[in-house]
């Protein structure tokens, strides 16, 4: 099979995984205008918790259900604690404290787990590759961009078609309307903030038997989230989609093409996307 | 009273505090600390964050990218001393001329978008120009970085001026350099291209339509900036003796900003404030405890919450509580029995 | 409370006019990273100079002691760091440097401080052509990390004619690429290809794919640390285990195997600077110490840090003094009982002489103890004659 081909396909599922990490960060973006520099340490938790749950004996797909919503409820206490207090800060303030938060939380990590980083192993049923003529892949992969779809799918029927995806999405628009029209919109910044580390959390924890388990995997996270974000547009849904599986494709491609600049070039695509399409392939103008 | 200020340029010395505290500091470091280096560093750093501080407290741009023209400053300096044998002055001047002109090719990109797109912007800059040092080892050095720079002794115009091999002498060195460009940057923002500047940060669509192109003042305040931090990276590699890649990572950005967004956006003088204090703390804070990025993290998270004027407006506030303290306790004796 | 008081910051007190005497202790600095990314090098690195500290306790009738320096992996921070220790407590030996570019940069401090540096770097530069009078380095370099894992393994598989490389795309990724083209050039093995990737790269599955493309006998991972796991985790969920064997050339040794697990590791051939089940009289020893002491088994970072160590306090006591000046003559050419039997430090470029090993995994039912990962397959000595390194010193 073309090596190309290959790796396109290979493209599509670290693409997956990209959006995944990444639309949390364009919806708490959208709506609370907030630049989330914590953002991968949601994601490294996710993986922390994860390797932790299955070292206690728990059952994998047990772990990818519950650890995201323990994340999702730290993430929502922090909002209401800390984070909330600056929302009428200027910019600056964001990353300042979102940065100190993703510090104390790397650190944490390591105390409680050391810092040299583990494995958390491939549940047993998705072990092993598919082979279909010249085509070899990993099941784990192949399961990841099958339950990341789905997960799509079912974050998108939230979006457009629930009250509370309403209000996000009014909420992007005009947060000041949404108040004015009798919601809370402070609730549902705090849901939001949640839902948006959840879904980091959730991509930490089936990235975990891909890539292992580090102290440091957040701030890598956190460096791809932000051009996947850019380049799809902050705030949109599709567009962390589009984005993702973009950059994935395109970092794939290029370590058949031209390997030691696959990273170069997705930094490449985000500055160009900045210049010529600000508000990103599907955001709004 | 304008009329005497201009008239007497020293005047303003005594009516802004700045550069007098800029002075204290600068005489304070060698009596407290023991280490040359350490204080250099300390200088070297409130450099940096004055050229953030241009951008982000006068200009309202909160740039990423000062990571870039400070790796740019430390690259230039070497190749130019280490390759071209170029003196260290002539080496300095051209590593200044580097960051502006870096500066102003970042800043022509990044300055067409605004609020967060320009932050990305820079930050995507950012991580380009570290890939290109990275990959250019001939220029750079790599991952090992350039070694070997040297430090003559200060030299103008073929008279040997002095030896700068110890610490503490060339502490000498950069403190007159610091506060020469401390002088020169508060001069800058008292002017009427600061005010613009800080017109364009307050609201830069009636600056525009008032009739000022704030394009250019931008690039111009971005080339500045560029010149200052270019400065800072030159002063950098000649204290430690090497350009490391590290001087151009996206963390070196992240770091001057923080420095910049604790020290307070109000003035230059809380740039000083947020160096010193950075620097100073982590290397403290490295010597307790391995983990001290923890306690640096929840110093963020303290800054952020509760010191929205950074240092600087923590000092105000001590300031004013100070003197009104004073006016309280002598007021009880000079209030006549009519004023109640 | 009262330990925070007691550590004021060291550097800030009144300065005193009068320069701090040498005083009756000889000091040693222990610079690595213990923040960032490197930290568990950096963590076992202490312990291990800690262990051989308090051995010794005292030498020459002085007593020993030591500061730790985080470098937090920054070249400028661990030059600073090293030269204040020197200033504030004529500290003249430092044993440390994990980050090639921190070492590089630390090796040139040193030198114009006059104090004495070895490290476990891997960077050929070390002792190559950036060598000097005060720098030594304990760790085998590129080539013969290559000669004594690509070799042998040629040797042991003679119908493994195709092989594929993934090289981190910077000076040292190229010293093992180049050395390892030399081999393939030597014994007709095709090369059927290369991937480079950034010192950055997390994901691996866009070269692996290439690679399989190349339809390789052997994938040759000439990565190291974080990236060399990550690429060798994602190798094998590819499936590459069945009909490729994998070497990583440059393994870091008991930690990593510990962060990929045996089932990972079965099968997989790894190249290592140390081994905690080395047969040496100088292993046994050392393995016993870190038993009784820490109640685990040693890994390179910290018998690397504990033998660098060693060697300089042995240094001291042989000189009869610890002045630079006159401990690097006896340096120069000592012969000692080092961690893989007999060791010795080639005076001309300060290398020292020890044995690289070949590893080859073991399966999970086969260890006798929890860090039973490898066997040893085969090591040797083979260095680089100095007038190729490029070293004048």
């Amino acid at each position: 099979m073309n090596v190309y081909l290959l790796q396109v396909v290979n493209g599509v599922g670290v693409g997956m995984l990209y959006f995944l990490l990444a639309v949390g960060l364009s919806i708490i973006f959208g709506l609370l205008r907030f630049v989330n520099f914590a953002h991968g340490a949601f994601y490294l938790l996710g993986a922390y918790f994860c390797y932790q749950a299955v070292a206690w004996g728990l059952n994998f797909w047990l772990a990818l259900l519950l650890v995201p919503l323990v994340v999702a409820l730290l993430a929502w206490l922090a909002e209401r604690t800390l984070l909330r207090r600056v929302y009428d800060r200027p910019h600056e303030f964001h990353i300042l404290i979102t940065v100190g938060v993703a510090l104390v939380l790397q650190e944490v990590v390591i105390l409680i787990w050391g810092p040299l980083g583990d494995n958390v192993a491939t549940p047993a049923a998705l072990q092993g590759v598919v082979m279909w003529g010249g085509f070899i892949y990993p099941k784990y992969r192949l399961f990841v961009i099958a339950f990341t779809a789905v997960f799509a799918l079912l974050l998108w029927w939230l979006l457009e078609g629930t009250r509370l995806g309403s209000a996000v999405r009014a909420g992007s628009e005009s947060a000041e309307m949404v108040s004015l029209l009798g919601i809370n919109v402070f609730r549902v910044f705090g849901l939001v903030f949640a839902l948006g580390a959840g879904t980091a959390a959730l991509a930490g924890a089936l990235a975990a038997p891909i890539r292992g388990v580090d102290p440091f995997m957040g701030l890598e996270a956190l460096g791809v989230a932000f051009v996947i974000v850019v380049v799809g547009g902050m705030g949109s849904f599709s567009g962390a989609l589009v984005g993702g599986l973009l950059i994935g494709i395109v970092q794939s491609v290029m370590s058949t093409l031209w390997p030691e600049g696959a990273r170069l070039m997705i930094y490449v695509a985000m500055a160009a996307v900045l210049l010529l399409r600000p508000h990103g392939l599907l955001g709004r103008g | 009273m304008n009329a005497s200020r201009r008239a007497y340029p020293l005047a303003n010395l005594f009516a802004n505090p700045g550069w007098w505290l800029a002075l204290a500091v600068v005489l304070i470091l060698p009596l407290t600390l023991n280490s040359g280096t350490l204080a250099t560093e300390v200088l070297v750093y409130a450099l940096a964050v004055l050229g953030c501080n241009l951008l982000l407290g006068y200009t309202g741009l909160l740039s990423f990218g000062q990571g870039i023209f400070f790796g740019m400053g430390s690259y230039t300096l070497g190749i130019l001393m280490t390759r071209a044998g170029l003196g260290l002055p002539l080496s300095v001047l051209l590593a200044l001329v580097a960051g502006a002109l870096t500066a102003a090719l970042v800043g022509w990109f990044a300055i067409r978008q605004r609020g967060t797109y320009f932050v990305m912007l820079t930050l995507a800059f950012a991580q380009m120009f570290y890939f290109l040092a990275y990959s250019l080892p001939d220029w750079t050095g790599g991952d090992n970085g350039l070694l070997n720079i040297p430090r003559p002794p200060l030299s103008l115009f073929g008279m040997t001026l002095m030896p700068l091999d110890s610490p503490w002498r060339f502490y000498t060195l950069v403190a007159v350099c610091f506060l020469v460009v401390f002088w020169l940057l508060q001069r800058v923002t008292a002017s009427v291209f600061g005010r613009t500047l800080l017109a364009i940060r307050e609201n830069e669509t009636r600056a525009s339509a008032v009739g000022y192109d704030t394009r250019r003042f931008k690039l111009a305040a971005f080339a500045l900036s560029g010149a200052v931090t270019g400065l800072a990276g030159a002063f950098h590699a000649l204290m430690t003796g090497i350009a490391p890649l590290s001087n151009i990572e996206y963390h070196t950005s992240e770091m001057i900003l923080v420095m910049t967004v604790i020290g307070g956006t109000g003035n230059l003088f809380a740039s000083v404030l947020g160096a010193a204090f950075y620097v100073l703390m982590s290397d403290w804070l490295s010597t307790l405890w391995p983990r001290w990025l923890l306690l640096l993290g929840l110093l963020l998270i303290g800054v952020s919450l509760f010191m929205h004027k950074g240092l600087w407006g923590l000092l105000q506030r001590g300031w004013t509580a100070l003197r009104r303290g004073r006016a309280a306790a002598a007021a009880p004796e000079g209030a006549p029995e009519g004023e109640r | 409370m009262a330990t925070l008081a007691a550590a004021a910051p060291a550097s800030l007190s009144l300065r005193s006019a009068l320069a701090q005497s040498a005083g009756e202790t000889i000091q040693f600095g222990c610079p690595v990273p213990m923040s960032g990314a490197f930290a568990a090098n950096g963590k076992y690195a202490d312990l291990g100079m800690k262990l051989a500290i308090e051995q010794y306790g005292k030498a020459l009738g002085k007593p020993l002691a030591y500061t730790l320096l985080d470098t937090e992996a920054k070249p400028a921070t661990a030059v600073r760091k090293l030269q204040e220790l020197v200033q504030q407590k004529n500290a003249r030996y430092f044993a440390g440097g994990i980050l090639s570019s921190e070492a590089l940069a630390m090796a040139k401090e040193a030198q114009k401080n006059n104090a004495l540096f070895i490290t476990t770097a891997g960077a050929d530069e070390i002792t190559g052509a950036d060598c000097n009078k005060s720098t030594f380095r304990w760790s085998v370099p590129t080539f013969g990390a290559i000669e004594r894992t690509v070799r042998p393994l040629i040797e042991q598989m003679p119908k493994a004619k195709r092989w594929y490389t993934i090289t981190p795309q910077y000076v040292f990724g190229d010293g093992l690429l180049n050395a390892a083209k030399n081999i393939f050039k030597e014994k007709g093995i095709e090369h059927v290809g290369n991937s480079y990737h950034s010192l950055a790269e997390k994901e691996f599955s866009g070269y692996l794919t290439n690679a399989m493309a190349a339809k390789p006998d052997v994938l040759l991972l000439l990565n190291f640390g974080s990236q060399s796991s990550d690429a060798l985790r994602q190798a094998v969920s590819f499936g590459m285990k069945q009909n490729t064997t994998i070497l990583m050339a440059w393994a870091s040794g008991l930690e990593q195997f510990e962060s990929l697990g045996a089932d990972l590791c079965e099968g997989v051939y790894f190249g290592a600077q140390y081994w905690h089940g080395i047969d040496s009289p100088g292993n046994k020893d050392l393995v016993q110490r870190t038993q009784q002491t820490f109640k685990f088994n040693p890994n390179y970072s910290l018998a690397g840090s504990y033998i660098c160590t060693k060697i300089f306090i042995d240094a001291i006591i042989k000189a009869g003094s610890d002045d630079p000046a006159k401990v690097i003559p006896v340096l120069e050419g000592m012969k000692f009982t080092g961690l893989t039997g007999d060791e010795e430090i080639r005076p001309e470029d300060h290398q020292v002489l020890k044995n690289y090993y070949l590893l080859k995994g073991k399966a999970k039912s086969a260890m006798k103890d929890k860090d039973d990962y490898a066997d040893i397959l085969s090591f040797g000595k083979s260095f680089l004659p100095v007038a190729q390194t490029g070293c004048k010193l």
